[in-house]
C-alpha cells in the first residue's frame, strides 16, 4: 500500500499541471499550503487499490467546481471538506469508508489527497476522467450510471449545501450557488459502493500523477522527459515550434454551456514543413489541428510543454514566442467508447469534426 | 458533367476580375489559375470530401465556425483539388492562416454573406459569357456616359478590376491612365492604336492585366476597341474647343497690339495687362508655320502643362506669351524657357525669343515686337535656342533681313569674286576686315593668320574687281559678305 506524505506533494503539483492545460504550472501556494498543513496534522494518506476494498464500502468522490482565479484569491481555508463529508454523511444516514477522486488532475487532485487527510479516511486510486473537464457531470462515474447524487457542496465562508437532482440540473444549479459562493465550492458527490466503482471508475489515476510528477521535478534534460512521459503516460510529441499567434477568436456550434471562452493557440513548426500546429480549448486545450488536419482532440490531454525551461506551459502563461513541444497524452480507453466520446469527445465541446481514433473511415 | 461544358470555364482570376469575388478581401491570391467548375455550400466540413475538383468551396453554418474550421476546410479543399475557398467575414483570418492558404495554393476569399455569394457564384459560373457580355456592356455604357480622356480611361481602372490601363503616345508619353502601365512589364499586354481626329494613329490604348487566360485578354481587347471611338470624339472636341479660343485670343491679342481698346475682353480671357511684362515669343527653328498650324494644339497643351497660369497666342506663325510680376527678369525667363524647350514633349523643335521688360500694354507691346525679333535671330540658330532682345541690341535688325533674296543678288554682283577657287578664304577676309572697320591687323587677329597673308588677300580680292575703298560700295558689300556667308550660297 502506498502513502501520500508532505514530500510527495511537489510531485503531486507537477503532475496535476501536466494533465491541466488551462492552469499549467499557475500557482495555487494557498491550497498547496492548506493540502501540507492538512497532511502534517492527519499524517499521510492511504492511497488504497480499489480493489482491495469491501465491496460493500462507501465511497464518494471529492472534488471543486469553480475558477483557478478566484481560487487564488480565496484559497480554502481547510475546514471545507469535513462540513462537506459530513453533510453528505447525514443526508445518506451513513458514513463513508473511503474517498475517491473527482479527477487526479489540476487543483482537484490535491482536494482529494486534502479531504483524505483531513478526515483521516484512505483514498482510492482511481478518478472519474484522467484530465480535466469542465462539467462535473463528464466523469466516468456518470458514463456507467452513478448517480452524481445526493452532493453536498461547501463554501468557503462555511455554507453547506446537499442537493439532490439529476447529472444535468445539478452542473446548473451549483454553478448558480457557486458563483454566489465565492466563485469555487468544494463537493462530495457520486456517493456510491466499491463494486459499483469498479466498472466506474479509471483505476490507478492517483499513482500515474506522482510517477509524472517525479519525472517532471526530476528530469534535467527534454530528451530524457519526452522518453519519461512516452513509457508512463503513453505521451506522444505531434510537433515542437515556437508559438506565433495567440487569440480569442474561436467559434464553435450549438448552445453555449461551459464556463470558458474559447481560445486558440498557434505553434509554427521548426523544420521539415514547417507545419502550422493550431491548438483549440476553452480553459483546456481541445483540440489539436495540424494544416487543417485534427491531429488531436480532447478527451486525449493536449499540452504544450517548454522545451527549454521544462515545465508546463498552461493557457494562462504561454505567450507569443515561447518554444514549446506540443504533446498527446491517450485518455483512458473508455473515453474512446462512442458513449464516452458523445460525452467529452471534441463534438460536446461544440467542434463538429471527428475525433482522430473514432471511425476510419476515409 | 465537366466534360460537357465548353472549354470556356471561367478561372478563379475572372471571378475576381468581373464576377462576385471581385469584392471579397483574398489571401493567397497568387494563385488564381484555376477553372471553376461548380460552386459548393457547404454547411459541414465533411461535405467538402464530397465536392468535384475544380470546385469553388462556400463555408458557412458549422463549417464556418471559426479559424480552426476554415483551416480544416482549406486542407480539405486542397485534397479535394478544388479551386478556392469562401468563408464568412465574421472569421477572422489571421497570417498563420493565410500562411497555410499560400503553402496548400487554394486561394481564400472572405465575403460578407457567404450563401448570397454562392448564388452569385454559380450563376456567374453557369454562364461565362453571359458574365463577360454584362461586364463588356457595362463598359460600353459608361463610355458613352464620360467625355475626357481621363474618364473614359479611368473607366477601364475602375470597372475592369485586375487591370491596368493608360493611354500612350507614339513616344511614350502618359496622356491618361495609370503611368506604372508597361514600366514593370511583368503582366500581360493587351493594346490598340487610337486614332486621332485626321483619322492617323495618334495614340495606343494599353492594358496590363495582373492574371491572363486566353479568354479574358479577348474581353479586355474587346472593351478596349469599345473604348477607341469615344476617345477620338473626346480628343476631336478638346481640339475643337483648344481651336476655339485660341482663334479668339489671336483675334483679342492683335487688336490688342494694333492699340485697339480690348481691355475689357482680355480680364475675361484672364490676361494681366497692368505691371512690368517680360514678353516671350516661341517660333519653329529654321522655318516658318501658318498661324493655323496642326501642331499649335500640341504646343498649347504642353506650354499650359509647365505654365499653367501664362497665356499663349499664335500670331503670325509664332506664338506669343508674357509673364508679369514686379520682379520679373529676362535672364530668369530665359531660364524657364530653355527647361521648358528641353522637357516639353514638343511636335517641332521650338526657338524662343525674350523683350525686354516694359510696363502695362505699351510697355508690352514692345516688348512682344523685341521678343519676335529676337526668336527670328534664335530659329536661325536652331532649336531649343533662346534669345534674349536686351542681349542681341541692333543685331536684332539682321534677322529681319531676307537673306537668301540678297545672298542671290551677292552672287551676282560679286560674280568674279565668288568665281575664284579660294572663294571662302576671300569672302571670309573680306568680312573680316569689314567687321574690323578696315584694320588689318585686327582682321589678321580675328582670323588667326599673319598680317602679311591679310594683305595678299585684298590684293587678291581687289584683283577681282572689288573696290574695298568706295565709301558708297561698303555697306552693300558688308550685306553681301554677310549673307554669302550665312547662307553659303557661293558654293552653288
Amino acid at each position: 500500500m502506498r502513502t501520500i506524505s508532505v514530500d510527495d506533494l511537489p510531485a503531486i503539483i507537477a503532475g496535476s499541471a501536466l494533465l491541466c492545460s488551462a492552469a499549467g504550472d499557475t500557482s495555487l501556494d494557498g491550497l498547496h499550503n492548506v493540502t501540507a498543513e492538512l497532511l502534517r496534522r492527519g499524517g499521510p494518506v492511504s492511497l488504497v487499490e480499489l480493489s482491495s476494498l469491501e465491496p460493500r464500502a462507501l465511497c464518494a468522490a471529492v472534488g471543486v467546481i469553480g475558477g483557478f482565479a478566484p481560487m487564488i484569491e480565496l484559497p480554502p481555508s481547510g475546514h471545507e471538506p469535513e462540513l462537506a463529508i459530513r453533510a453528505l454523511e447525514a443526508r445518506l444516514g451513513r458514513r463513508l469508508d473511503a474517498l475517491v477522486s473527482l479527477n487526479a488532475a489540476g487543483p482537484n487532485a490535491l482536494f482529494a489527497i486534502a479531504a483524505a487527510a483531513a478526515l483521516r479516511l484512505p483514498l482510492v486510486d482511481c478518478d472519474g476522467m484522467g484530465r480535466v473537464l469542465p462539467l462535473i457531470s463528464q466523469t466516468t462515474y456518470a458514463m456507467a450510471g452513478l448517480s452524481i447524487g445526493p452532493l453536498s457542496a461547501v463554501s468557503l465562508a462555511g455554507d453547506v449545501l446537499v442537493l439532490d437532482s439529476d447529472q444535468h440540473r445539478s452542473d446548473s444549479l451549483l454553478r448558480a450557488a457557486m458563483q454566489a459562493a465565492g466563485g469555487w465550492m468544494l463537493c462530495a458527490m457520486y456517493p456510491s459502493t466499491a463494486r459499483q466503482l469498479t466498472t466506474a471508475a479509471i483505476l490507478g489515476s492517483t499513482s500515474r500523477l506522482l510517477d509524472v510528477g517525479r519525472l517532471l521535478t526530476t528530469a534535467t534534460d527534454r530528451g530524457s522527459l519526452l522518453n519519461g512521459l512516452a513509457s508512463t503516460v503513453k505521451a506522444r510529441l505531434i510537433g515542437s515550434g515556437r508559438v506565433v499567434e495567440l487569440g480569442h477568436a474561436t467559434r464553435t456550434t450549438g448552445a453555449r454551456h461551459y464556463p470558458a471562452v474559447p481560445t486558440s493557440v498557434v505553434v509554427d513548426e521548426y523544420s521539415g514543413t514547417r507545419r502550422m500546429i493550431r491548438l483549440e480549448g476553452q480553459s483546456e486545450l481541445l483540440l489539436a489541428i495540424i494544416d487543417g488536419v485534427v491531429a488531436g482532440a480532447v478527451p486525449d490531454v493536449l499540452c504544450l510543454i517548454d522545451r527549454h525551461e521544462l515545465r508546463v506551459l498552461g493557457m494562462e502563461s504561454v505567450a507569443v514566442g515561447d518554444h514549446v513541444d506540443v504533446l498527446i497524452l491517450p485518455a483512458a480507453p473508455t473515453w474512446h467508447t462512442p458513449e464516452g466520446l458523445a460525452l467529452a469527445g471534441p463534438r460536446a465541446f461544440g467542434f463538429p469534426v471527428r475525433h482522430p481514433g473514432e471511425g476510419a473511415r476515409r | 458533367m465537366s466534360r460537357n461544358r465548353t472549354p470556356e470555364q471561367l478561372s478563379v482570376a475572372e471571378l475576381v476580375h468581373f464576377g462576385p469575388l471581385s469584392r471579397a478581401h483574398a489571401f493567397a491570391a497568387e494563385n488564381l489559375d484555376r477553372q471553376v467548375s461548380q460552386v459548393n455550400l457547404v454547411s459541414e466540413l465533411d461535405q467538402i470530401r464530397q465536392c468535384e475538383p475544380h470546385a469553388a468551396v462556400v463555408l458557412h453554418g458549422s463549417a464556418a465556425m471559426g479559424v480552426w474550421a476554415v483551416e480544416s476546410a482549406l486542407r480539405l479543399a486542397w485534397e479535394r483539388n478544388a479551386s478556392c475557398v469562401i468563408a464568412p467575414s465574421e472569421i477572422a483570418v489571421t497570417s498563420s492562416t493565410a500562411q497555410l492558404a499560400e503553402r496548400l495554393r487554394v486561394p481564400l476569399f472572405v465575403v460578407d454573406d457567404p450563401p448570397n455569394h454562392a448564388l452569385e457564384l454559380s450563376a456567374t459560373v453557369a454562364d461565362t459569357e453571359a458574365a463577360r457580355a454584362r461586364l463588356t456592356a457595362r463598359c460600353a455604357v459608361l463610355f458613352g456616359d464620360r467625355s475626357s480622356v481621363r474618364d473614359i480611361v479611368g473607366v477601364i481602372n475602375t470597372e475592369v478590376p485586375g487591370v491596368t490601363a493608360a493611354l500612350v503616345t507614339k513616344d511614350g508619353n502618359v496622356i491618361a491612365g495609370r503611368s506604372a502601365v508597361g514600366r514593370k512589364g511583368g503582366g500581360r499586354r493587351v493594346q490598340v492604336s487610337v486614332a486621332g481626329p485626321d483619322g492617323q494613329q495618334w495614340a495606343e490604348l494599353v492594358a496590363e492585366l495582373a492574371s491572363s487566360s486566353p479568354s479574358w485578354v479577348e474581353t479586355v481587347e474587346t472593351i478596349l476597341r469599345l473604348a477607341r471611338a469615344p476617345l477620338t470624339a473626346s480628343i476631336g472636341r478638346s481640339r475643337l474647343a483648344v481651336a476655339r479660343r485660341t482663334a479668339r485670343e489671336r483675334l483679342l491679342l492683335e487688336i490688342l497690339l494694333n492699340g485697339g481698346d480690348a481691355t475689357e475682353e482680355a480680364e475675361e480671357a484672364g490676361w494681366q495687362l497692368t505691371g512690368r511684362h517680360v514678353a516671350v515669343v516661341l517660333r519653329a527653328a529654321g522655318r516658318t508655320v501658318g498661324a493655323d498650324d496642326v501642331d499649335t494644339p500640341a504646343i498649347v497643351f504642353t506650354w499650359r502643362d509647365s505654365f499653367a497660369h501664362l497665356p499663349i497666342v499664335p500670331v503670325d506663325g509664332a506664338w506669343v506669351s508674357w509673364w508679369t510680376a514686379r520682379s520679373i527678369e529676362p535672364g530668369h525667363v530665359a531660364e524657364r524657357l530653355r527647361q521648358y524647350l528641353a522637357e516639353a514633349r514638343l511636335p517641332i523643335a521650338l526657338t524662343a525669343g525674350v523683350g525686354v521688360p516694359g510696363e502695362d500694354l505699351v510697355g508690352l507691346r514692345r516688348s512682344i515686337t523685341e521678343a519676335r525679333l529676337a526668336a527670328a535671330v534664335a530659329s536661325r540658330l536652331g532649336g531649343g535656342s533662346v534669345e534674349l532682345f536686351g542681349e542681341l541690341g541692333p543685331r536684332a535688325l539682321l534677322a529681319c533681313l531676307p537673306i537668301g533674296e540678297i545672298a542671290a543678288a551677292a552672287r551676282v554682283a560679286l560674280n568674279d569674286l565668288i568665281a575664284a577657287p579660294d572663294a571662302e578664304v576671300l569672302i571670309t577676309a573680306l568680312a573680316a576686315l569689314l567687321d574690323c572697320a578696315g584694320s588689318t591687323g585686327q582682321a589678321a587677329a580675328r582670323l588667326g593668320v599673319h598680317r602679311n597673308t591679310v594683305l595678299s588677300r585684298i590684293e587678291r580680292i581687289r584683283a577681282r574687281g572689288v573696290d574695298l575703298d568706295s565709301p558708297d560700295q561698303r555697306l552693300a558689300l558688308h550685306l553681301a559678305c554677310y549673307s554669302l556667308l550665312s547662307t553659303r550660297q557661293w558654293q552653288g
